[in-house]
């Protein structure tokens, strides 16, 4: 009886383990998901709101819709547009009337006919329905139908941007006939290369798609089945990746570094700029900030390329311009307009008459942490001193809205620009809460409007106008790290963190 | 006991009422800027004056409350600010998911940390302290780093185990199997340490009772007090730990669900959480009491099945 006590212990411990373990021999191979060339399973951080395709929205909240719904304009990879669903489009001299000519041989998956009034009931839909990117048509004062195969689209005032609104959200292309049910909010209805096999889908954890038999464009239907499986957490997420359950997924720099070391390859990408927002250019809560010295001060307090080095691992770009290298409102002298130079920044502090010092309060940022910690430090070395408040919840929009904040520290989508525009500068833009403008910058702000297919160059003054006057301290542009095995090949598209669904194919 | 039932059941509802109001006017009361939320930064004023009056909040809250309970009385709990989904909807796919993995667990660990506090009560010695030693390890490794250690080892370098669900539709039985087994390993080291610990002192604690010397005096077997006398008597403390545990694990599966991307109630509580979609909240909230006065109601049958004393008091 002298063993019967450890024997039992271990005998119980042992088995419970074996239970749970003596099953497991078989199981990667029922695990492997997209083993087949002809499957693709994608890791993705959340599962869409509503099928409805006026709710769709940008970026990675994009791609599943593009799965099923074409678009009325395709963006290639490098930006570049092209017909998909409209076979061509042109404007009017005053750039207020685009008229698209349509495909005539496209129907959607329940039967109905794809053709102008159908693009119409889209668009009228979309312009109604209160979805996230609702905006993108706000210039649309009606859609016209002309002939059975192309609209005209009437313009209230001219939108650059609405040819690449017409190849996002706005331009997906659900069916007539499903349009405003109940049922498209669940099970999409479109034209698009694959359609939803609602039976193996389940609500945030996976949605599978198998390919449209007779799909108009086999160009883009690279696959015979796409699952997405919704991994929200990051940790999840590389570990799904990493064991072969999914194919692609989007990781962070400190993720990828284990992602790598199981032979994961990297798109890349440069979507987002990361820095500080300084919002109360007027004074009105902090007189510090109407100085435009203090602002430039600030801007040379920051070592960027150090700090993109230690915070993000060197994944991204240091920069001082808040508008993307794609917009076409960047430019290369901006890029490093503020160098690191402490010196200088005491020098203009002292010029502007805050020798003394100067205080500025952001709230905190979730995530962003460690970034704002080492900002405050590079500050405080020029005599700035930095009050780091109470966190951003999720009221934090009403919170800007309200002109809370003073100064924040932010992450932003580098858009096309008069998307930056609306959303960073204008007085309307939700970052320029405190509706700072001046006429010198109304002006090239409304010469970007009217600009056509020169609004991205047009810009560059808008540009060098918030840069020279210090709208913001704009540390780097950040590196998406998207990451997929060797089974697939995947295009990175500008602007995006997450390609769109047609820039995957199967490896030879 | 059938009036003793009944009394719990009638209590448990006034908690589950008084919970649902706390809750309802805490989680409303602070819902300003959801609409914002739901439409994102490029919103206009009147999108989102649009969308409060869509989602009904613009009504008064007490309306709103009543309304609340009138819909969730008849099993509509609402939709999802977000998803439109209906809230009854989501909680009935994810709900076994999570009871599975949560009962798998208890039931384990039921049965090991009983045979372990017992042993480790009557043998003592070296098997004693072993066992003490392991409760102090295994309750100072969190739940989720044993998940994440569990997911490196089995699932990446060894490939015996899926690294995150494959739970859906079309997969079989052997999928849940597959899927549920490391969660479970993770929930289950803690609280087999945890519970076995307690029962161990409370089966000491009846072995140095009176009544045992007693018994032992009129000869009667080592193996006859020890089933029919000190168990029965240290059930009580045994069913309230593991209750108490099975309710705290409605707190950690949310991390280890997480980690295995398990499509439960982890990730919903969490999403619903993270935006604000406050019918789903209210789900979630309504659920954990539910599950935890029916968990304590039923502590309490069995209590006073074991144990007659408990039934009259």
């Amino acid at each position: 009886m002298k063993f019967g006590p450890k024997a039992a212990a271990a005998a119980l411990i042992l088995s419970a383990s074996l239970a749970l373990t003596a099953c497991g021999g078989t199981a990667a191979g029922g695990a492997a998901a997209g083993s087949t060339a002809t499957s693709l399973t994608l890791g993705t951080i959340q599962d869409v709101r509503s099928w409805d395709p006026a709710q769709a929205h940008v970026g990675h909240i994009l791609q599943p819709y593009q799965a099923v719904y074409d678009t009325l304009i395709l963006r290639e990879p490098d930006g570049k547009l092209s017909p998909m669903l409209a076979t061509a489009w042109k404007y009017n001299a005053a750039n207020t009337k685009l008229t698209v000519d349509l495909r005539s041989d496209v129907t959607f998956s329940d039967g109905a006919t794809f053709d102008a009034a159908a693009a119409k009931a889209n668009m009228d839909h979309f312009k109604k329905a209160n979805g996230p990117q609702m905006a993108q048509l706000s210039a649309v004062k009606d859609v016209a139908v002309v002939d059975a195969d192309t609209i005209d689209i009437n313009l209230s005032t001219p939108d650059p941007a609405l040819e690449y609104f017409l190849s996002q959200a706005a331009g997906l292309m659900g069916s007539p006939k499903a349009l405003g049910t109940e049922g498209i909010k669940t099970e999409p209805v479109g034209s698009g290369p694959y359609v939803m096999d609602k039976a193996a889908s389940v609500k945030d954890s996976q949605t599978v798609f198998t390919a449209r038999k007779d799909y108009w464009n086999k160009d883009l239907q690279k696959f015979q089945k796409l699952t997405f499986k919704i991994l929200t957490d990051l940790t999840a997420r590389t570990n799904a990746l990493v064991s072969g359950q999914v194919d692609a997924t989007i990781l962070d720099p400190k993720n990828g570094k284990q992602a790598e070391g199981a032979k994961m390859k990297l798109a890349a990408n440069e979507v987002d700029w990361q820095g500080l927002l300084l919002l109360d250019r007027d004074g009105a809560k902090n007189p510090a900030l109407q100085n435009v010295k203090v602002r430039q001060a600030i801007n040379y307090a920051f070592d960027r390329k150090t700090i993109l080095d230690q915070v993000m691992l060197g994944q991204g770009t240091p920069t001082s311009q808040p508008f993307g290298k794609a917009s076409g409102a960047w430019t290369e002298e901006l890029e490093n307009y503020y160098s690191y130079d402490p010196a200088k920044a005491k020098q203009l502090l002292k010029e502007a008459g805050y020798e003394t010092g100067v205080t500025l309060e952001i709230p905190s940022v979730p995530g962003f942490e460690t970034q704002i910690s080492v900002v405050q430090q590079q500050l405080a070395d020029v005599g700035i001193t930095l009050k780091v408040g109470a966190a951003l919840t999720n009221t934090f929009t009403s919170d800007v809205a309200a002109q809370k904040y003073t100064t924040m520290y932010f992450s932003l989508f580098q858009g096309e620009p008069t998307v930056a525009v609306n959303q960073i500068i204008s007085t309307k833009a939700l970052y320029n809460p405190f509706k700072n403008a001046t006429p010198e910058l109304d002006a090239k702000i409304e010469a970007v409007r009217a600009g056509g297919a020169d609004a991205g160059k047009l810009a560059q003054e808008v540009n060098k106008y918030v840069v020279e006057q210090a709208w913001f301290a704009p540390l780097f542009r950040v590196n998406q790290m998207y990451y997929h095995n060797a089974k697939v090949n995947v295009t990175p598209q500008i602007q995006q963190a997450v390609p769109s669904i047609y820039n995957y194919s199967p490896a030879k | 006991m059938i009036r003793f039932i009944a009394k719990r059941l009638g209590s448990g509802l006034v908690v589950l009422l008084v919970v649902s109001a706390l809750t309802f006017f805490l989680l409303y009361m602070s819902s300003g800027s959801i609409a914002r939320n739901i439409l994102g930064d490029q919103a206009t004023a009147e999108q989102v004056a649009m969308k409060e009056h869509e989602l009904g909040l613009d009504q008064p809250l007490l309306t709103r409350y009543f309304a609340w309970v009138a819909d969730a009385l008849s099993g509509n709990l609402g939709a999802s600010w977000f998803s439109s989904e209906p809230v009854a909807n989501s909680l009935a796919t994810r709900i076994p998911v999570t009871m599975t993995m949560v009962l798998a667990a208890m039931i384990l660990i039921a049965i090991c940390a009983a045979l372990i506090g017992v042993i480790a009560a009557v043998k003592r010695g070296w098997v004693d302290r072993v066992v003490q030693v392991g409760a102090i390890v295994g309750d100072s490794v969190p739940g989720f780093v044993i998940g994440v250690i569990l997911v490196t080892i089995l699932a990446i370098q060894l490939g015996l185990f899926p690294a995150t669900s494959t739970i859906s539709p079309d997969s079989g039985a052997d999928a849940w199997v597959y899927s549920m087994s490391l969660p479970v390993i993770a929930l289950l080291i803690n609280g087999v340490t945890g519970g076995a610990q307690q029962i161990r002192s409370a089966v000491i604690k009846q072995l140095e009772r009176d009544y045992v010397r007693t018994l032992r005096s009129r000869g009667i077997g080592e193996r006859e007090i020890l089933f029919k006398h000190v168990l029965r008597s240290a059930a009580p403390a045994g069913l309230t730990v593991l209750s108490l545990q099975l309710i705290g694990m409605l707190g950690g599966v949310v991390i280890i669900e997480q980690i295995f991307a398990l499509p439960g109630m982890g990730p919903l509580a969490v999403a619903a959480t993270g935006q604000s979609d406050l019918p789903v909240v209210m789900g979630v909230v309504m659920y954990t009491v539910v599950v935890v006065i029916v968990v304590n109601l039923l502590v309490d049958i069995l209590n006073g099945w074991l144990n007659p004393k408990v039934r009259v008091s």
